[in-house]
């Protein structure tokens, strides 16, 4: 019998990188699953590669919206009827600055994204998990949840408040059979990276090019990390063996992070 | 396939309890085994209940020597042509006590059992591995590593050290194929705890085994113990060839005790 048989899974931008490669893992896995994406039109594409029928549904969402989050989790308990794994893969910033030039707007949305996306999911999520004395949870984190660089204040702060939630939940439920973990991770090249990371080059002075092998020169593999290297985890963590770990801020990013 | 299918494996320790784990999980994933103890007709008839048959060896040697840390790496490269994955993980205490109260020999023995063993075998194991461009060390340290308990200063400060010394080594061979991370457990009730734990407990202040398992436990989110599976399958995790890109990690399995 395949790992995750009979489980389910929600996750929370689903429809391509590291949420797309994760939800590929727990599909190898026997796990059925609703994906959430801001764009519809990125779901056949992921529903196809996901090739697993009616095991995979799409649900569009946005994880600034607390409505989408807790409609993602509605969905996945009444389409397959219940919640077992969860994984919040929302993330990322814009407009970025220095604290001197950052706009409310740009803080609100670092912190709505990263930050708010994880505690609605989380939530809801405990509500089905809690009854049931099982559940994994996990947020994408960063190495970025652990450290700080200069001009990326609403993605760090976020990533911390991620990580924060992380260790907070998971001693509350810890005894219950859920696990809470953060995966932190280097900087990927996915498509989210290439839609905000130019921007957010620019307003630390470089190009994305520079700003990518600035996260590889910090690692001491001196490469990107890849969307499978989370995949790994995220499976470990799913399965029988993983529930031993929990508040756990895994570091998945070539050895970046100093603890 | 297995996911070690074509490794070799070493594992100081490894006849019972963590390195156990680790052996029989590295056999199912298709490794190549030696496993490690003192006694040479324990550790022959714990080989023969794994039952991997030509797959896994027995080395003889104390794990808090020189000699047995290098040795084993010799021994491994000579009955299965190579070393792919290092586990330097045994470890432990046998009389400890408070820092006003521990013996000369006592934080000797925790210092060269603990810190020295896995410098020897990390060193040896890299000038296998670096000129080959691919390795897998995996440190078993605990969540002392992390924090300090009462009572068991040389645990806690050789565990720290090696803590560092796994961050150290993993920056000097980031970009060589090889990768050094550190697993840190919570309590597991091991064969070994059962039998040092009534006296760590005494030393610890506490009035018998089972406060010291409750003490341990309590901390954690899980409030129980962690398992020897749930280590191993870090262990196998991390020594496959997909765990290229992890290295100076500090793994916990601990449950949720660690506060970072």
């Amino acid at each position: 019998m395949a790992e995750l048989e009979g489980r389910v899974a929600a996750i929370c931008g689903g429809t391509s990188g590291v949420g797309l490669a994760i939800a590929k893992a727990f599909a190898n896995d026997g796990a059925s699953m609703v994906i959430s994406g801001r764009r519809a039109e990125k779901a056949p594409a992921a529903l196809a590669e996901l090739n697993i029928g009616d095991r995979a549904h799409f649900l569009q969402g946005d994880g600034t919206s607390q409505d989408d989050c807790e409609a993602l989790i509605a969905e996945t308990v009444s389409r397959y009827g219940r919640i077992d794994l969860l994984v919040n893969c929302a993330g990322g910033s814009k407009d970025n600055a220095p604290v001197v030039d950052l706009t409310d707007e740009a803080m609100e949305f670092g912190l709505k994204v990263n930050y708010w996306s994880s505690f609605w999911l989380t939530r809801a999520a405990l509500k089905h998990m809690i009854p049931q004395n099982f559940g994994r949870i996990m947020y994408i984190s960063s190495v970025e949840g652990k450290v700080g660089k200069p001009g990326l204040s609403q993605y760090v702060v976020g990533k911390h408040a991620v990580n924060a939630l992380t260790k907070c939940v998971a001693k509350e439920v810890g005894a219950l059979g859920i696990t809470v973990n953060a995966l932190c991770a280097g900087a990927m090249d996915t498509p989210m990276m290439q839609e905000a990371g130019p921007a957010a080059a620019e307003s630390m002075g470089i190009t994305y090019e520079e700003l990518l092998g600035w996260f590889a020169q910090e690692s001491a593999t001196k490469r990107l990390v890849t969307v499978e290297d989370c995949a790994l985890v995220a499976s470990l963590l799913a399965s029988e063996a993983g529930a031993g770990i929990t508040g756990s801020m895994v570091s998945i990013d070539g050895g970046t992070a100093p603890y | 396939m297995g996911k070690l299918e074509g490794k070799v494996a070493a594992i100081t320790g490894g006849t019972r309890s963590i390195g156990r784990g680790m052996a029989e999980a590295f056999l199912r994933e298709g490794a190549k085994v030696v496993v490690n103890g003192r006694d040479q007709a324990k550790g022959e008839a714990a080989v023969a209940e794994m039952g991997g048959g030509d797959n896994v060896a027995f080395y003889a040697g104390d794990a808090a020597t020189q000699a047995t840390n290098e040795g084993i790496v010799d021994f491994a490269i000579e009955r299965f042509g190579q070393l792919d994955i290092m586990c330097l993980n045994s470890g432990g205490v046998k009389q400890t006590a408070p820092v006003m109260m521990m013996s000369d020999e006592e934080w000797a023995l925790e210092v060269d059992w603990n810190l020295n063993s896995v410098f020897w075998g990390m060193r040896k194991s890299l000038q296998h591995m670096v000129p080959r461009g691919s390795g897998r060390i995996l440190v078993t340290s605990s969540v002392e590593g992390k924090l300090g308990k009462p009572g068991i200063p040389g645990y806690a400060a050789t565990k720290h050290g090696v803590n560092g010394l796994v961050k150290a080594a993993a920056q000097e061979t980031g970009t060589s194929g090889v990768t050094v991370n550190a697993i840190l457990p919570g309590l597991i009730e091991t064969d070994i705890v059962r039998e040092t734990g009534p006296a760590s407990a005494e030393m610890m202040g506490l009035p018998s085994y089972e406060a010291m398992l409750e003490l341990f436990t309590q901390e954690s989110a899980i409030k129980r113990c962690n398992t020897v599976e749930e280590v191993a399958a870090v262990a196998v995790m991390l020594a496959s060839d997909a765990a290229r890109n992890f290295t100076g990690c500090m793994f916990a399995v601990d449950g949720g005790t660690m506060p970072y």
